[in-house]
């Protein structure tokens, strides 16, 4: 048990939760500007792997990784943009065009890679870096601290911001209101005059560039490459995300977080003899937990009215 | 509204099939020839940079050297799509060989060796269930070609090696590390093999198996999440592992990354690794790769078969003593090696060679 608490309390452990919940916190944050703005975003997982995948690829053929960096976050926005289409031109149901999208985004980068590089695997053997890692100064100096901070790539940083910056934008701009107001009750929004259509345009553009971001951590920053399908994930994850922080802005963010440090326990504790099958559920078995909550704490509030406008 | 939802499904409906699309294989196989059609049928897809690759590559070679006729189709990485996939296979009258690995598709193939008894099957990993008693093999199987590895005589090599490596303090940059690290993809018997024998080897070299840290990768995409691979890597590394070997697929890229920034070492798996990979930094921390030559284990049954000596009914088991399983003994492995430890090393090979060293099983 000893053992247990060192790894917890180890500056390495609290810099590897940083890492690994930054994908969770970016792509969490753009479930939620979706599910604010009234349409469920259950394509984050297409939308990062999308992102991923072409972040690699323009970075590896043009040589500037932030080029590959703005390509990726374009290309997710672009399928943000194509969902909200979708949804508010046809009509159709957001769940099944994401899950439309989340299938396109497997097949077709899988294709890409091969037809540009004629390897099924992914893009290692392209020379693709990564992007920068930040350091401020004088923080290294710190105990603990610069440990845990420095050296963390430039989207881990930017994950962190996106709390604050999405609180912010819900609830002190005109554009935040009428998003939260579009999500709530389309019809009295426009009754009152918000353009609707463009505001969830915007939202699900932003969601898309969220998760686009959260790609780009992958194959830019994790790693220095893209793999098929590697995303492995992470986008259902961080819908999860989502509805366990209560839809709101820092229930959202502890939440992913919460995720982000379940899976480090879980690399950290993987060397104890503790049964790897065991470990390993710990992340999915959370998200359970994390599900029944929200949903009893839903119940007990009885606001059912919200729910279906969730929905 | 109606409307819209049927035109999304229809929409979803297409994009899986362009999804899918891919796994159709090429359809050159144009009129009756006389020269016998083996067709590679992969529960998952090429481009793992080893284990289907080195199936591929071998039948390739047989498809050159012996006039043998090459189809391949990919069923992706979605399970639900791997038994209609095999049957789908094997209806089609387009194969006379159907070959297939890993121990996922002995069940798929036991029940279709008895509906096609004028086909033959080659299963390369894992063996059928020969004895029939369990639901497969109606027909005892007596139409399939089993191989199996002695990967565990693999992970003996590797962690006697490493051991050495580490106990000798040979490795530059790590004389004050005194463990080792193994990644699995997931614990199932193949993988736990190459544990098991890791141990076995490091053991017998003089340490304790209490510095060889184990772990897997599990979840979602236990082969294919490199992300999650780097950060057990960074992981052992900071628990003082002088060096990694994944046994994990594509999710073993990651660890080459990490090896790089913290300045350690690995081993790669089933091919020669530091020739797969392009960067020169991540290809200088691989010590040596431990072989399981898949794809000449085909060629050798290709050969086998082209006499009539390929023996059916039966599961084939090949290692050390086969060449199947073996380590790489390249220039960089002998610049990163001390004589005296290439020869400890040649020397255990030797005693599993020839059975007066049994390494153990996880089968």
């Amino acid at each position: 048990m000893s053992s247990v608490l060192d790894v917890v309390l180890s500056s390495a452990f609290l810099a590897a939760v940083l890492r690994v919940a930054t994908p969770y916190l970016l792509a969490a944050f753009g479930g939620l500007v979706a599910e604010r703005a009234g349409v469920s975003n259950i394509a984050l997982e297409g939308q990062m792997l999308s992102a991923a995948c072409t972040g690699a690829l323009v970075a590896g053929y043009s040589g500037s990784v932030a080029a590959g960096a703005v390509c990726g976050v374009a290309v997710a926005t672009l399928l943000g943009v194509l969902l909200a289409a979708l949804r508010l031109e046809l009509g159709a149901d957001a769940i099944i065009a994401g899950i439309g999208i989340n299938l396109l985004a497997s097949g077709a980068t899988a294709y890409a890679v091969y037809t540009l590089l004629d390897d099924k695997g992914g893009t290692s053997g392209l020379k693709s870096g990564t992007l920068p890692t930040v350091t401020l100064p004088g923080i290294e100096s710190i105990p603990v601290v610069g440990d845990v901070l420095s050296g963390q790539n430039l989207i881990t940083w930017l994950a962190f911001l996106v709390a604050p910056f999405v609180a912010w934008l819900f609830y002190r701009t005109r554009f935040g209101f009428h998003l939260r107001a579009v999500g709530e009750m389309p019809d009295a929004a426009a009754s009152v005059g918000i353009p609707v259509r463009r505001v969830q345009y915007a939202g699900l553009a932003l969601s898309g560039a969220l998760a686009g971001l959260a790609g780009v951590f992958l194959s830019m920053g994790y790693v220095s490459f893209f793999v098929r399908d590697m995303t492995a994930g992470r986008g259902f994850i961080a819908l999860a995300a989502v509805f366990l922080g209560g839809l709101r802005p820092w229930g959202v963010f502890l939440a992913a977080l919460g995720f982000g440090a379940a899976e480090a326990l879980a690399v950290q504790l993987g060397t104890l003899d503790v049964p790897p099958q065991l470990v390993s559920t710990i992340p999915y078995a959370m998200t359970l937990v994390a599900l029944a909550v929200y949903a009893w704490r839903r119940k007990r509030r009885g606001t059912t009215t919200e729910v279906a406008a969730s929905l | 509204m109606r409307y819209g939802r049927s035109a999304a499904l229809a929409v979803t409906g297409m994009l899986a099939l362009t999804a899918c699309g891919g796994s159709d294989g090429d359809d050159s196989g144009a009129a009756a020839s006389d020269k016998p059609r083996i067709k590679l049928v992969i529960n998952g897809g090429l481009g793992d940079k080893s284990f289907f690759d080195s199936a591929y590559e071998g039948l390739k070679q047989a498809e050159k050297d012996l006039g043998y006729e090459l189809k391949v189709v990919e069923l992706g990485s979605d399970r639900t799509k791997w038994e209609p996939g095999f049957e789908d296979a094997a209806s089609a009258d387009d194969y006379d060989i159907l070959a297939a690995g890993t121990f996922d598709v002995t069940e798929y193939i036991g029940e279709l060796a008895p509906e096609f008894p004028d086909k033959k099957f080659w299963v390369f990993d894992a063996p059928v269930d020969y004895s029939g008693k369990n639901g497969t093999c109606s027909n005892k199987c007596e139409n399939v070609y089993s191989v199996t590895f002695k990967q565990n005589e693999g992970g003996y090599l590797a962690g006697f090696l490493a051991e050495r490596l580490v106990a000798e303090k040979a490795l530059k940059g790590t004389e004050s590390q005194n463990k080792v690290g193994v990644i699995g993809g997931v614990k199932i018997p193949v993988i736990e093999d190459f544990v098991v024998g890791f141990k076995a080897g490091f053991k017998d070299a003089g340490g304790k198996n209490s510095d060889v840290l184990v772990q897997y990768v599990g979840g979602d995409k236990p082969f294919g999440d490199p992300a999650k691979g780097k950060e057990i890597s960074t992981s052992m590394y900071g628990q003082g592992a002088a060096l990694v070997w994944p046994v994990a697929g594509l999710s073993g890229l990651g660890t080459f990354e990490s090896a790089v920034t913290t300045k350690r070492y690995t081993f790669g798996v089933d091919s020669n690794q530091y020739q797969t990979l392009t960067d020169q930094a991540q290809k200088d921390t691989v010590v040596t790769s431990i072989l399981k030559n898949v794809g000449n284990a085909l060629v050798k049954a290709a050969e086998a078969d082209q006499k009539g000596s390929l023996k059916y009914g039966a599961v084939d088991t090949v290692g050390l003593a086969e060449d199947a399983v073996g380590y790489v003994n390249d220039e960089h492995f002998r610049e990163l090696v001390p004589e005296k430890i290439r020869t400890e090393v040649q020397e255990a090979a030797d005693k599993v060679k020839s059975g007066s060293v049994t390494v153990p099983s996880a089968f």
